[in-house]
């Protein structure tokens, strides 16, 4: 179901609390990593110096691509959809692990289809990718990143200078967007955030 | 133009302060430059520069005006312009909000600000007297804190349907 472009709130006495949460799903990618040391991974953002400051140590070399500035900044200019993931310009089967958070969410169910084929081409076989979904409950006022902090505790933090538009998906279908890979497992959390953990087969 | 300053307060409004008592040079706005640069010596860029720098224990600054295509090789870097090039720091990047960075990034420490505009393959140098939490073993014998709940949405018979 697509949802108009969030509302922005400009009254400070209005501003929600920050979303927090125990990310299980981040925790099994990570123990998934502990396993292959030298292991490459990628990170679709929104880019975040907590993030890279938590993952790059585990891992010999981390990849950053942020895909949700370059959606916003090519929506703005208004080239097609499609273009965007010329960014993901990646050898196949170069990665361990890709963390996508909440990317799908803001892409039509056509582009997600894009994003899960360069998915697979670009993990490794046994490779885990990390999906995050919205849901009705959790819905926020603005684009959000996920900022990883002490012992796999994700915080939303808003990213304002992103206007991204807001797809929000049932488990079925997010299951049947991602059909070739394995789910290994998923969680869905007191609120409304749910995380996907799929393995490439 | 290129320009010589006394370092400051307030000099390049940057959080890495470049090292003290040395001057700063500056690559101003209209400038470029195609070729290497070696010096001992901070350096702020707000021009074009094309090459590669060697400033070994210096601070390198990317102004928001600067353009630079280059390897690069300091002590620290700031970056808030827009770069192509592989960095090694001896210390820490900072990449600020309003960079577009692209290339590789090699340093101890790294700080990056949300709205960078990035694309960049990340090593951290690790330092052996830092402790990283091991991996795989969590905190808490839970991963959810108290009055959070986690629901497995899929079942082991429902995997890889």
């Amino acid at each position: 179901m697509a949802i108009s472009p969030y509302e922005t709130s400009t009254d400070p006495y209005h501003e929600p609390e920050p979303m927090c949460y125990t990310s299980n799903a981040l925790r099994l990618f990570v123990e998934g990593l502990g396993q292959l040391r030298g292991g490459q991974i990628l990170d679709v953002g929104p880019a975040c110096g907590d993030n890279i400051n938590f993952l790059a140590p585990r891992v010999r070399r981390l990849f950053v691509c942020d895909m949700f500035i370059r959606l916003d900044r090519e929506q703005r200019l208004g080239l097609p959809a499609q273009w965007v993931w010329r960014h993901l310009d990646y050898s196949p089967k170069n990665f361990d692990g890709i963390l996508l958070w909440d990317l799908v969410d803001h892409l039509d169910n056509s582009e997600v289809e894009r994003l899960r084929e360069l998915t697979h081409r670009m993990l490794r076989k046994s490779g885990m990718a990390v999906v995050v979904a919205l849901s009705q409950q959790s819905i926020q006022p603005v684009v959000n990143s996920f900022v990883i902090g002490d012992d796999y505790r994700l915080s939303l933090r808003p990213q304002r200078h992103l206007e991204l538009p807001l797809h929000i998906r049932e488990n079925r279908e997010m299951l049947e967007l991602f059909a070739p890979f394995i789910p290994v497992r998923s969680f869905i959390y007191r609120n409304g955030i749910r995380e996907f953990l799929f393995r490439r087969n | 133009m290129l320009r010589k300053r006394k370092h400051g307060a307030g000099d390049t409004g940057q959080a890495l302060s470049p090292s003290t008592k040395e001057e700063t040079t500056i690559i101003g706005e209209r400038i470029s430059i195609e070729g290497n640069i070696q010096g001992e010596g901070d350096l702020v860029i707000d021009g074009s520069v094309k090459g590669s720098i060697e400033l070994d224990k210096h601070h390198l600054t990317v102004g928001s005006m600067g353009q630079v295509e280059a390897n690069i090789h300091a002590e620290n870097v700031t970056i808030s312009g827009r770069m192509t090039g592989n960095i090694k720091a001896g210390c820490k990047v900072e990449i600020t909000k309003d960079a577009d960075f692209n290339g590789e990034i090699r340093a101890k420490r790294i700080s990056v600000e949300d709205g960078a505009y990035l694309k960049a393959v990340i090593e951290l140098d690790r330092e052996p007297q830092e402790k990283t939490a091991p991996v795989g073993k969590p905190a808490e014998e839970e991963g959810s804190a108290p009055n959070e709940e986690t629901l497995s949405l899929v079942r082991e018979s429902d995997k890889g349907k």
